[in-house]
């Protein structure tokens, strides 16, 4: 107590001192943060790009990045998050391009109908992959190889109705979760309106693909299923060794083809993106030479990601416009 | 930036008076959570802590430098330990508590443990020895003196509910790990915060931030009056 005291005397007895001190300790530590952060901020060789955990978690990007940097001299700093926050990121304009998975949304990100400026210009198709449904191996749903993802769908309602299966859904505006949400309402289910309230019958995780595919592992009475894109999946399938893809003829069907387009933060709107460096950056990816890249990465010798610059089309639910095409045409040939 | 902080702060007062389902069972979750395992920690560690603060022992240094260390476990750790065990390959896998609110009260109950015990042994190791002498001289026996310390420093143990109390109601490693963040069953505070602010939804999650403050602050206003209104 009485050292307290002391202390106290002491720094009432000089404050103006001790003040100055605190404030030019303070003041020169963040200047100097400050300082180095815009310095780095300003540097047109490092582009940040926020992305989908899947082209993360995959290992693409890491796979990819490396030869982009090689070409360039530009360094990609990789945000992996899902595709709501990666559109977030993009229209405060905390990132200079996304690399997202949900068409409907993507188009609502470079919409400029109404003389609005867009919040992403130049859009391009990069690639796609697919959706598969994986369950435990004893499978309480019955789904059969040769299922189309209609008959899978409605299986999986039945058997969620009846309490002989739970739903792992992501549950968090992520691409997958849009792409899940799209697939129930083929059979006209709402999961929030069918399900509400009930977790033990469709159990919203809040968290990313690995996470959600852990719990469904985890599920008590093996009888969890979840939607997961076929590079995540790939990744992962050695360690969860009593899910299965249990749907195998769904792989390659339309309506869970996952296209994944890359768009560049609108410079207009806030200028202080690295425009020039992201317009190599997709050239690069939807290049010759970056889409033999895509399609050569593998994982346990199966393919992961498909390149698809300007051949996407309807089927893949992702038109391609000639627009697009003919834009990036001139920033591909560096790479080429 | 400003824009979303009024926004949450408006979204909170509308999502508080329109009795939002989903509001209420985060804080359903998180307030049953929080206080059960503070309730069991308390039941344990009192007795415990106590114990140690009366009593002189071999290793009693010791065993108050382990408890110390253990008041700073990272929640995180804890979490996984209790994931490990309570997985499906796990040694306690076969109860199926994993991604319950039991999961997520047994990570909190160890948490909070080595805090009570810790703050309980301070707590009476502080009381003036003259009233240990006192009370003895008086003819009490041992448990009448316990008694008597408890109550003696009955400010200090509170105050160490509280801290107890704080970091389980703040904590969301380990009950992300161990609760799964499960919409309607595991979804505490802490977790949404985390999921609204990943998916961009800033003003929902400074809703959440706001109510959880308040709510906390009226708990710790209600204990501490509890405390005694003396000062």
């Amino acid at each position: 107590m009485s050292e307290r005291r002391t202390i106290k005397t002491i720094i009432s007895e000089h404050k103006i001192v001790f003040l100055i001190v605190i404030i030019l300790i303070t003041g020169v530590s963040f200047g100097t943060f400050f300082i180095f952060d815009i310095l780095s901020a300003r540097n047109p060789t490092r582009i940040i790009l926020a992305t989908t955990t899947s082209t993360y978690d995959s290992g693409l990007l890491d796979y990819l990045l490396p030869e982009f940097t090689q070409k360039t001299g530009i360094e990609v700093s990789v945000l992996p998050v899902g595709t709501g926050q990666a559109l977030v990121y993009g229209e405060n304009g905390d990132v200079d391009v996304i690399l997202v998975h949900s068409r409907s949304r993507e188009d609502a990100f470079v919409n400029d109908s109404d003389g609005q400026t867009p919040y992403g210009i130049n859009r391009a198709c990069v690639m796609y992959n697919d959706f598969i449904i994986v369950g435990h191996e004893n499978n309480p749903a019955e789904l059969l190889p040769n299922d189309n993802i209609t008959t899978v769908m409605i299986k999986l309602k039945d058997s969620i109705d009846v309490g002989n299966s739970t739903f792992y859904s992501r549950g968090d505006g992520s691409g997958t979760y849009s792409k899940e949400l799209s697939l129930w309402s083929y059979i006209s289910v709402t999961p929030d309106v069918e399900w509400f309230g009930q977790p033990e019958m469709y159990t919203e995780t809040g968290q990313g693909m690995a996470a959600t595919l852990q719990m469904t592992y985890q599920d008590t009475d093996n009888k969890g299923y979840t939607l997961i894109d076929l590079g995540t999946w790939l990744s992962f399938n050695d360690t969860y060794i009593t899910l299965k893809n249990l749907a195998e003829s769904v792989v390659g069907e339309d309506k869970l083809l996952n296209p994944y387009g890359v768009i560049p933060v609108n410079p207009d709107l806030n200028s202080h993106v690295k425009y020039s460096s992201v317009l190599k950056f997709v050239g690069f990816l939807t290049s010759e030479y970056g889409q033999n890249l895509i399609n050569s990465y593998a994982k346990n010798g199966e393919t992961l990601f498909h390149g698809a610059f300007g051949i996407c089309n309807s089927t893949h639910n992702c038109p391609t416009t000639e627009e697009e095409v003919i834009f990036w045409t001139n920033y591909q040939q560096e790479f080429t | 930036m400003s824009n979303e902080i009024i926004e949450g702060i408006l979204e909170a007062i509308y999502l508080i008076f329109t009795l939002n389902p989903e509001v209420w069972s985060v804080i359903e979750v998180s307030f049953r959570v929080s206080l059960t395992s503070i309730f069991f920690a308390a039941l344990v560690s009192l007795p415990i802590g106590s114990f140690i603060g009366l009593r002189e022992f071999r290793g009693k240094r010791f065993l108050s430098n382990l408890i110390n260390t253990f008041m700073g476990f990272p929640p995180v750790v804890m979490g996984l330990i209790v994931f490990l065990l309570l997985s499906a390959q796990g040694i306690f896998g076969s109860l199926g508590l994993l991604y319950s609110t039991t999961a997520m009260i047994i990570a909190q109950f160890l948490l909070a443990v080595p805090i009570i015990v810790g703050t309980g042994k301070a707590a009476i190791e502080s009381v003036d020895p003259a009233l240990k002498e006192t009370v003895l001289s008086l003819g009490a026996n041992e448990r009448q003196l316990w008694w008597e310390l408890i109550k003696h420093s009955k400010k200090s143990i509170i105050a160490g509910f509280l801290v107890a109390f704080g970091q389980a109601i703040s904590e969301v490693g380990a009950v992300m790990i161990v609760g799964g963040n499960i919409r309607w069953a595991t979804r505490t505070f802490t977790t949404s915060i985390v999921l609204q602010t990943r998916m961009g939804e800033f003003g929902m999650a400074i809703a959440l931030g706001i109510i959880l403050i308040s709510i906390a602050f009226i708990l710790n206003y209600g204990l501490t009056r509890l405390q005694g209104g003396d000062k």
